[in-house]
């Protein structure tokens, strides 16, 4: 997965590699492209055109992106542009299963695993918490199928925070997210605090778990 | 609905069917808060050689079984900065209303939309 995102010049990169109806080489081609090199083939191929249309495509949602970034002052968006990126490579390649947005019969859809990422992200939004495994279960009595969601989250807690008050305020966080931020119907968020940490731990390691 | 991702690239056996999923894509990629249609990234990284006639990314379009609906899946990249319901109900009615001035039909489309990522 990660060997896809190499520049195309990687050795590791070339088992990957893929060759155009043209003859070209895929790595050549975008290799070309992000070089700008005068070469007429590549502006009058339409295999390496329509190759270097998807980066085009790519780097357009990148630049929004970054514009986006660069403006908005809420940390939610400040996260590195990288990380976000291969955020969603990652989300489609294991995507888990659809759990229902909005109300019950509007036929819409979110994929679990991007729905439990704004969760998480939103639990750590709570200083010193780091949030851990979130599942996400079809809601209403019985597990049935109404179009509600109930939301288990396990977290670790700073050690001398105390702990029923930090619970509820998790708890608020993500069930704001899930309404405000996704437009989920959430039924129950059940925090699970499976470990302590020490509170004067720096709390700048790598946040979003996986 | 969880279609896997050889099944949406499928070729369109009518062209005219994959002319109408070519409109119902461009016209989703417009909707506020759409970043991209799936598949997007994982794709664009991997392979980028079209075939005639595959499927645009993330729209998959079955024609009526008798006098069934039109039944429409689309699946899209949302920004985070947008409230992922309202840019999931945005590309439901824009697909509606551009299939219903572009091929309107008796059995209005149903329109499945599936949020596969935020950005």
């Amino acid at each position: 997965m990660t060997d896809r995102t190499d520049p195309p010049n990687n050795a590791s990169a070339q088992a990957d590699d893929e060759l155009l109806p043209c003859g070209r080489l895929l790595s050549r081609t975008w290799d070309d492209w992000e070089r700008q090199t005068d070469d007429p083939h590549l502006r009058s191929c339409p295999h390496c055109r329509q190759a270097v249309h998807g980066l085009d495509d790519l780097e357009s949602v990148v630049r929004g992106l970054r514009e986006e970034t660069d403006s908005s002052a809420a940390g939610y968006d400040t996260e590195p542009l990288t990380r976000r990126i291969m955020d969603v490579v990652r989300l489609e390649l294991r995507p888990g299963r659809p759990l229902p947005l909005g109300e019950p019969a509007e036929d819409l859809w979110i994929m679990e695993a991007v729905a439990a990422r704004a969760l998480r992200a939103a639990a750590e939004t709570v200083p010193g918490v780091r949030a851990g495994s979130c599942r996400l279960r079809d809601g209403g009595d019985g597990g049935g199928d109404d179009g509600t969601v109930e939301v288990r989250l396990d977290i670790h807690a700073p050690a001398d925070a105390p702990l029923p008050e930090l619970a509820a305020r998790v708890r608020e966080r993500v069930w704001e997210a899930a309404d405000r931020e996704l437009g989920m119907g959430v039924t129950a968020v059940d925090i699970r605090v499976t470990d302590l940490v020490p509170s004067s731990m720096p709390d700048d390691q790598e946040g979003g778990t996986a | 609905m969880t279609a896997q991702h050889s099944e949406d690239s499928a070729p369109y056996g009518n062209p005219a069917h994959a002319t109408l999923a070519a409109e119902v894509a461009t016209a989703v990629e417009g909707v506020p808060g759409v970043a991209f249609l799936r598949p997007g990234l994982t794709d664009r990284l991997r392979s980028v050689v079209s075939r005639p006639g595959a499927a645009p990314a993330g729209v998959r379009m079955t024609p009526p079984d008798g006098d069934g609906p039109w039944r429409v899946e689309i699946h899209v990249v949302a920004l985070r900065r947008a409230r992922t319901v309202d840019v999931a109900r945005g590309v439901r009615d824009t697909v509606e209303r551009r299939l219903d001035a572009l091929a309107p039909t008796r059995p209005a489309p149903r329109v499945t939309v599936t949020v596969t990522g935020l950005v």
